[in-house]
């Protein structure tokens, strides 16, 4: 049961939602399926919610630039069903686990926003190198992929910002690859890979090893250089009751190596 | 006989279906309260004070109750199974703790209030506090002479030490060519049925009786628990089991919350709702031991001596029978196998954990577990196939009743016959090829074998662990049946089987036919279900019960037909002539002559069309032999599992690339019912031998509090698994039929296990433990590489 | 108290909820359709499955006051006048479930991939329930009641 009373705001564009997070003490629902759980367990317990399922933020457009724009509130099965501008978002879509149900709620915001390290779509994020759009009713801005995590469960998203979108630079991912090891089909994401070839070898980015995701570049696939590099930038492997910084350490290079052959072969 | 032994569907699948199975959450009283539960946070303490004033002042906060004050209501919570009855040691169990807490998620108080929203938040404002006491988590340190003490009153920690088997094990250890030391660990993991435990208590203040509905197994106990724990008269009380959405043990009572709940109702005079949450329903043990054998073998592979010392941490005390699981850990050691010497000892221990409840498996599971890794390690010490080893030692058909070593008297099986079986399914040599074939090219996999024996349908003298139950049939004046059974069914089905006996036995279809279950002011005094009982003594008892009924009918029809009640038969709702067939009376036409002609047509019979009859296998055998050994079981069902795994050795991730088990639980009642029961036991026990184990912090309380942490197996972590099966009728029970029900568990956990170390053979591992996630595995390899 | 406005297994409901409701309790004690059931409130045991506009959620993860609008189908919703949905025959028929508590997730998942794919693929079976945790049956029947419910629905269609 969610025990504390709370103002609820649906509101109907993104005006409406960030006028609504501008007083303060608000928690946004985006698909609802981590943050209304953490609700009932009092895991956050908010004065407001503002609900963003009426704000209009869905959908992949592409602009003129031939950046693609995902909306922060982009469903999986929205990327499953019609995500061929971005394709490593959508291949990431069809392995997230928890049924259709999951698929047909969690949003690409969302998973971006909860920052978990074990969730999949912040390393996806920062291979592409995406942009983070935040909005607030102090205007708009953009923070990079890589400097938008900032730790495990948190972001530079500040308390009234919104992620409106987050935009792709290029359209079709040139080529990419993608790996994720789990316990069981239970279990949180434990290790992922997502590769996307750059024009100085492929940036190939870390998550659920780490608090944050991590971004390494790879200029060979040679696996001496992927387990170096991987080395080199795990430096504090994440722990949880469900494998310890050991077994993450371990596996890591095993990952990226894993999604460098599937992008090798893309 | 027409529906015995095919698949009738479920009878009460249409309700399930349409959404109208009334679940005990789905009941609603008027002017229903709703309670929380305040746990401790910490695993050993002393409660130097409960303030409940800010709870008591919260919106809709009717009663705020804690340990001392529920102490002076109710007594102690008495044992399902009492440990000084085995030779134990006994706590004294409180629906509320009482000036100390021994683990973290012990009930300290508890909250009524108007919603359960009202009352979760009035919770959280109960403040209390503790004085640290040193806590022991782990069951060797508790074994410790300096360990914490759960129990001031007792010596040490030790709820049960006992000794087991028979047979000269040192002298066998001296004269075997092989000899193999291990230490294996099982690791602790919970029942999790999706449906928690919940109880909706009514108190009558005008009547001064109870009425509990409740998500339980064993309706009858609980009413005889709540009698002495509430000091009130059993007929003053009236259980009823709601529908059960799963319980696997879990719901045997002798919790807390069965006594505290119904406190709050008879202080509040209303009627009062408690439904676990998930994150209480995982404070729940299940199993965990560990294991120090020491095995004999002979070059021929014939196991000559086992000895095991087997330490189960049992957690805290508690009133349910899950403490006593161990016990059959011990019982069922050497399984199926011809091992003449077997010596276990066993220590029950406490521990600062949260208390093992009862699950499916009972503790047999712990025995498959060792058995089969022996058996293996045996295999490999001599270079053998593990195959080859258990066809050495497998008892032969010819052997039965067998008694083991530990005393329990097999009464049927043809357990090579199960091996040959599965190898075939398995084409076991191809598949061995196959294995080096992949292993050529860096795939490893491994192929496990687990045989298990499932001693089924128990009796505990003086305890309620019955081996036998009570059934009524009762026609009504239109033909129709009501069957009213002591056993009650978790979801599995018994009801269905019951009835169909019924049908067959009573000659009316089945359609006719309503089994209540689970009502204490309804059916007849038994015991609910657990030990795979429902179809032995629930279905035996209805057979009896049915015939009488049947015998009635036979003689008013034969009279009404003119002929001699020898002549006459009583098949699909009617009364014949066995020789004219088309000479027939239907069978609602006999009830109606009995109960209304009964100076006319029907004077020779007894003028009620009801009979009440116990089934009582006939093996069941507790006067001790010359060495000291009871036969508590009647029935051994037993199968022989086979998994084949594919270890990734760089991450230590397993794949279940096939399953196949081979059952054999004597003649089958409804074929498609004791296969979901086998899917259902044998997927718990692949669960338990990859991905489940709850894990607790340095400080005792949980981690492992969600489906996201505790993991259980979900639809795409499992291979197709086959089933096949044999039957060798048990020549004591109504139908040859044998439980059904727990098997699986034990088998699958084991057969996992040994596939593991198969398919890791070229790196040289021995697998030592479940359950084996992929982190585990990926240590255990490089250990053995590092060698 | 919010009003709430919602088509209820094709039926118009309004019902007041606080905005802290879940939409599983608005559904189970408002709407007073207990089919619907809670295993675990975390999102992850899908025992109180409920399908939104077509698609399947996770009540336990939705405020009630969000469904403003919303057709909602619950188990209850299946059977029709002519009996019961070819999904919920065939897990009569091949044993899908034993308990039950977990089956409105199961049949309503089932429903929603048979909209999508009449013929699925066993993967894709798999897939469909991998959200919906069962403790009885083992999967197997789950997942054989689903194939005869496709074969079943392209035969009558
Ligand atoms: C059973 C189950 C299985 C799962 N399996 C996977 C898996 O395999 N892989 C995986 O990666 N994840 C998995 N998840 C996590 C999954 O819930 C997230 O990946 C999902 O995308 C979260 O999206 P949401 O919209 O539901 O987030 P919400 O719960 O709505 O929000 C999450 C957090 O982000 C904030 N937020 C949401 N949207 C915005 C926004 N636009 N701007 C600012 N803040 C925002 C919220 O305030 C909250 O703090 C699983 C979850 C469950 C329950
Ligand atoms: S109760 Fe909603 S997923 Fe379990
Ligand atoms: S049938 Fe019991 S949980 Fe699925």
């Amino acid at each position: 049961m969610i025990t504390r009373d709370f103002a609820y705001h649906a509101p109907a564009d993104l005006g409406g939602v960030t006028a609504a997070l501008a007083g303060g003490d608000a928690v946004i629902v985006g698909g609802g399926t981590m943050v209304v759980p953490d609700m009932t367990h009092g895991r956050t317990t908010p004065g407001v919610v503002v609900d963003l399922s009426r704000a209009g933020l869905a959908g992949l457009t592409q602009t003129a630039g031939g950046e693609v724009v995902v909306g922060a509130t982009t469903t999986y099965t929205q990327l499953l069903r019609g995500g061929e501008l971005a394709p490593l978002l959508r291949r990431v879509a069809g392995g997230v686990t928890g049924g259709p149900q999951i698929r047909n709620k969690g949003t690409v915001g969302g998973s971006a926003c909860y920052a978990n390290p074990s969730s999949e779509i912040p390393a996806a994020l920062l291979a592409l190198g995406a942009r983070m759009r935040l909005a607030s009713a102090r205007g708009v801005r953009e923070v990079a992929a890589a400097d938008f995590f900032t730790g495990a469960f948190t972001t530079e998203r500040r308390p009234d910002e919104v992620l409106a979108a987050v935009v792709l630079p290029s359209p079709d991912g040139p080529a990419f690859g993608y790996h994720k090891l789990k316990l069981s089909e239970s279990s949180w994401p434990i290790a992922t890979a997502a590769c996307v070839r750059g024009p100085g070898g492929w940036r190939v980015a870390l998550g659920g090893v780490a608090a944050t995701p991590l971004l390494v570049t790879i200029e060979s696939a040679d696996p001496r250089h992927v387990r170096a590099e991987v080395a080199r930038v795990l430096t504090e492997p994440w722990s949880d009751v469900l494998a310890d910084g050991d077994y993450r350490r371990r596996v890591a290079p095993v990952v990226a190596l894993r999604a460098l052959k599937e992008g090798e072969a893309s | 006989m027409t529906s015995i032994g095919t698949s009738a569907r479920k009878a009460d699948g249409e309700v399930l279906l349409t959404g109208r199975g009334r679940f005990v959450d789905d009941h609603v009283l008027p002017g229903m309260r709703h309670a929380a539960i305040v746990r401790s946070d910490r695993a050993h303490a002393r409660i130097t004070g409960v303030d409940t004033s800010a709870a008591e002042r919260a919106p809709g906060v009717e009663l705020v109750l804690t340990g001392d004050q529920a102490a002076r209501h109710t007594g102690p919570i008495p044992h399902f199974i009492d440990p000084a009855a085995r030779g134990g040691r006994r706590a004294e169990v409180r629906c509320l703790a009482v000036g100390k807490v021994v683990h973290a998620g012990q009930a300290v108080a508890a909250v009524v209030a108007r919603t359960r929203r009202e009352a979760e938040a009035a919770a959280l404002l109960v403040e209390v506090g503790y004085a640290p006491l040193p806590h022991v988590l782990d069951a060797d340190e508790a074994l410790l002479p300096d360990a914490p003490r759960l129990y001031e009153e007792w010596p040490d920690n030790v709820i049960l030490h006992n000794h087991y088997g028979t047979g000269d094990v040192d002298a066998a250890l001296a004269g075997a060519d092989l000899v193999v030391t291990e230490t294996v660990r099982i690791g602790r993991t919970t029942t999790a049925p999706i449906e928690p435990r919940g109880y909706l208590a009514s108190w009558d203040r005008f009547d001064e009786s109870l009425t509990v509905y409740g998500s339980v197994q064993n309706p009858h106990q609980l009413r005889w628990m709540l009698a002495r724990s509430l000091d009130l008269d059993e007929t003053r009380i009236r259980v009823v089991t709601a529908r059960v959405g799963g319980s696997f043990g879990l719901k045997m009572q002798g919790h807390p919350e069965e006594t505290l709940i119904c406190l709050l109702s008879r202080l509040t005079e209303a009627p009062v709702k408690w439904i676990e949450d998930r994150r209480e329903c995982f404070l729940s043990g299940a199993r965990e031991q560990v294991h120090r054998v020491t095995v004999g073998a002979t070059n021929d592979g014939r196991i000559v001596a086992v000895r095991d010392r087997i330490v189960a941490n049992a957690g805290a005390v508690t009133a349910q029978p899950g403490w006593a699981m161990p016990n059959m850990s011990a019982t069922t050691l050497a399984s199926g196998y011809l091992v003449p010497n077997v010596e276990a000892e066993l220590h029950v221990v406490a521990t600062n954990k949260p208390p093992l409840n009862a699950a499916r498996g009972f503790g047999k599971d712990g025995a498959h577990f060792v058995m089969e890794r022996i058996v293996d390690l045996v295999a490999r010490g001599l270079g053998a196939d593990p195959a080859h080893v258990r066809r050495v030692n497998l008892i032969p058909a010819g052997r039965f009743p067998f008694r083991t070593a530990t005393g329990l008297n097999i009464d049927s099986g043809d357990f090579p016959g199960l091996l040959d079986k599965a190898l075939k399914a398995l084409e076991y040599d191809t598949l061995r090829a196959r294995q080096r074939e992949l292993r050529d090219r860096g795939r490893y996999l491994g192929i496990g074998l687990a045989f298990e024996l499932t001693p089924e349908s128990a009796d505990g003298p003086g305890t309620f662990v019955s081996g036998f139950d009570v059934t009524t049939v009762r026609m009504n004046m239109s033909g129709g049946v009501t069957v009213l059974t002591g056993v009650t069914s978790p979801g599995g089905g018994n009801d269905t089987a019951i009835a169909q006996i019924v049908s067959d036995e009573l000659g009316v279809p089945l359609g006719w036919i309503q089994v209540v279950q689970g009502d204490t002011d309804r059916c007849p005094s038994g015991f609910g279900n657990f030990s795979g009982r429902g179809m032995v003594v629930g279905g035996g008892s209805a057979a009896l019960a049915a015939r009488d009924v049947r015998a009635k009918l036979a003689v008013v029809g034969a009279r009404m037909l003119g002929v001699a009640p020898e002549e006459a038969e009583v098949t699909g709702g009617v009364v014949r002539v066995a020789a004219e067939p088309e000479r027939s009376v239907a069978v609602p036409d006999v009830a109606a002559a009995v109960l209304t002609r009964a100076f006319a047509v029907a004077s020779e019979v007894e003028p009620v069309l009801e009979a009440t009859r116990a089934f009582k296998p006939g093996n069941i055998d507790h006067v001790p032999d010359e060495r000291g050994r009871i036969q508590p079981y009647p029935t051994y069902s037993n199968c022989l599992h086979a998994a084949v795994v594919e270890v990734d050795p760089e991450t230590g991730v397993t794949t279940l690339a096939d399953f196949v088990m081979v059952h054999d639980c004597g003649v089958v009642i409804n074929p498609a019912l004791v296969e979901g029961q086998a899917h259902g036991a044998i997927v718990m026990g692949l669960g338990a031998a990859l991905t489940e184990q709850l894990s607790y912090d340095d400080e005792g309380r949980l981690l492992t509090d969600r489906f996201k942490s505790y993991l259980l197996p979900r639809a795409g972590d499992l291979p197709e698994v086959r089933l096949e099966h044999q039957v060798t009728p048990s020549p004591f029970t109504m139908y040859g039929n044998k439980g059904a029900g727990e098997a699986g568990v034990g088998g699958a956990q084991a057969a996992v296990a040994n596939a593991v170390e198969d398919a890791l053979a070229p790196f040289g591992v021995t697998v030592t433990q479940v359950p084996l996630p992929a982190p585990v595995v990926l240590d255990l390899i490089e250990r053995a590489t590092a060698k | 108290m919010t009003r709430v406005n919602v088509t209820v297994n094709g039926r118009a409901r309004e019902i007041d909820v606080e905005p802290a409701k879940l939409l599983v309790h608005a559904v189970r004690e408002d709407l007073g359709l207990t089919g619907t059931h809670v295993g675990c409130l975390t999102g992850d045991c899908g025992a109180c499955t409920v399908r939104i506009d077509g698609a399947t959620v996770k009540s336990c993860s939705v405020l009630a006051v969000s469904a403003e609008g919303a057709q909602i189908t619950t188990v209850e919703g299946l059977a029709g006048p002519g009996g019961l949905h070819p999904v919920q025959q065939a897990f009569w028929d091949e044993f899908g479930f034993q308990c039950g508590y977990c089956l409105p997730g199961m049949l309503l998942t089932a429903c929603e991939l048979l909209e999508d794919d009449p013929d699925p693929t066993d993967e894709a079976i798999t897939l469909a329930v991998n959200g919906n945790l069962c403790r009885c049956t083992g999967y197997h029947a789950v997942k054989r009641s689903i194939r005869c419910a496709a074969d079943r629905m392209r035969e009558g269609s």
